[in-house]
């Protein structure tokens, strides 16, 4: 065995998956031979820093809860046949269960479970709308035009914010704050329609609970379009980041600001 | 929840850790590992009792990566085998690879080094490198990326040789 055909073989050297022969050889080939000896290390301190030191990025909280609540596969069906068995009665008492109670029990598992979390999203746009309305100094920013507010967020977040529209007529750019959405900081920017004020929370997307169902399409993407304690709300996300639209102002409105603001994102 | 989803449900940090690697951010690896959930639950049935559960997922989400992301994706860290470093990959290189210097820079090689270099690598590359970190055995690998055993030792290994020149290429 001559060195190319230890070097080939070193990985499996290491992990044992070489017969007993093979193995054999290699080991008696890395006795005599420096240089090979010395790539085995080389390999063994690869498979140590890809082991110890390559990070590694776990499934959320959230995405095993709502894999949990997804993968709940109904029993296979009985053959048609077999219900003309002396269990006849048992048999469709069991298939009228299976008929109502299914859907029931897929409802209470998924569909409940979304609207809690998808509600628990909405509520916290909501919150953070009313957290600015209510502060003594809502922008950190006032708004001298996008190119003074998008910068000032460099250093503030840790994420790079997508400031998509710099603000018209229609909806003037007021400025911008620094918050929090749930777990992680958020870039709040704020505009106008004529004295309402809209907040727009931009945050990281990942590891929430995003709804799945009853989506409408705006502007190019599918978006929740809801209301909460008197408030429209409009959630979507893009390029890795979330986006929350919320105001006073009537649907039809606000949905022509995201409409903008999915346009230039 | 049959004993297959129960038993599937505990390899999704191990799926989610390839996903990631593969899509290169959070967002879309969640949607990988939660599409890949919704095919391997469409497809529960023609999965064999006895077999290694884990592969069959790994299988499923490299598919669905493929069919799904690479299209969508202009990437250029996705790609065959070709668009690893040839360099790495000659016997020419094998001199330098192999000193004490090579030993001495892995020695000192951080966390967001070898994840930096890694993403570099071509997709194929990812895959053994990681599938082999989970343990997954040469067959079992083979039969994720659907090719012949001996083609999975002889990527494995251009894939590690290509993953030592990143490395080398950072530390200088």
């Amino acid at each position: 065995m001559n060195c190319e055909d230890v070097r080939v073989r070193l990985v499996d050297y290491q992990r044992g998956r070489l017969p007993a022969a093979t193995h054999a050889d290699v080991r008696a080939h890395l006795d005599g031979c420096a240089d090979c000896t010395q790539a085995e290390a080389v390999e063994q301190e690869l498979t140590s820093v890809l082991e110890r030191r390559l990070p590694q990025h776990p499934a959320s909280l959230a995405l095993k809860r709502r894999l949990a609540a997804q993968w709940s596969p109904s029993p296979p069906v009985p053959p048609w046949w077999s219900r003309w068995q002396p269990a006849f009665a048992p048999a469709m008492a069991v298939a009228i269960v299976l008929v109502v109670g299914a859907p029931l029990l897929y409802y209470e598992r998924t569909v409940s479970h979304e609207r809690n979390e998808q509600a628990g999203m909405v509520a916290e746009a909501v919150n953070d709308h009313l957290r600015l309305l209510t502060s003594q100094h809502p922008l950190d920013i006032e708004s001298g035009g996008i190119h003074q507010v998008k910068p000032w967020f460099e250093g503030r977040l840790d994420f790079a914010p997508m400031v998509p529209f710099e603000g018209d007529a229609d909806f003037p750019l007021k400025g911008g704050a620094v918050g929090y959405f749930l777990d992680r900081k958020a870039a709040v920017l704020v505009y106008a329609r004529r004295l309402h004020p809209i907040s727009l929370l931009i945050f990281r997307a990942e590891g929430l609970a995003w709804p799945a169902r009853g989506l409408t399409p705006v502007g190019g993407v599918d978006a929740y379009v809801g209301a909460e304690r008197g408030f429209n709300v409009m959630m979507w996300r893009r390029g890795g980041l979330g986006y929350a639209l919320v105001s006073d102002v009537d649907a039809g409105e606000l949905k022509g600001l995201a409409v903008k603001l999915i346009g230039r994102s | 929840m049959s004993t297959v989803a129960n038993e599937a449900l505990g390899y999704v940090d191990a799926l989610h850790n390839l996903a990631r690697y593969l899509t290169g951010n959070e967002t879309d690896a969640e949607d990988l590992v939660q599409e890949t959930y919704a095919r391997a639950l469409r497809a529960e049935h023609q999965f064999t009792a006895g077999t290694n559960l884990k592969a069959w997922l790994f299988r499923i989400l490299r598919n669905t990566f493929l069919s799904s992301y690479r299209r969508q994706r202009n990437n250029p860290t996705v790609g065959g085998l070709d668009t690893v470093d040839a360099y790495a990959q000659g016997p020419a290189s094998e001199t330098w690879l192999f000193d004490d210097l090579e030993l001495d820079r892995l020695r000192k090689v951080v966390a967001e080094e070898i994840e930096t270099a890694l993403m570099t690598l071509s997709e194929e590359a990812r895959t053994v490198i990681l599938l082999d970190l989970e343990g997954l055995t040469e067959i079992e690998v083979a039969e994720v990326v659907n090719c012949p055993v001996g083609t999975v030792k002889s990527r494995l290994s251009r894939a590690r040789a290509a993953l030592r020149q990143k490395l080398k290429d950072y530390a200088r």
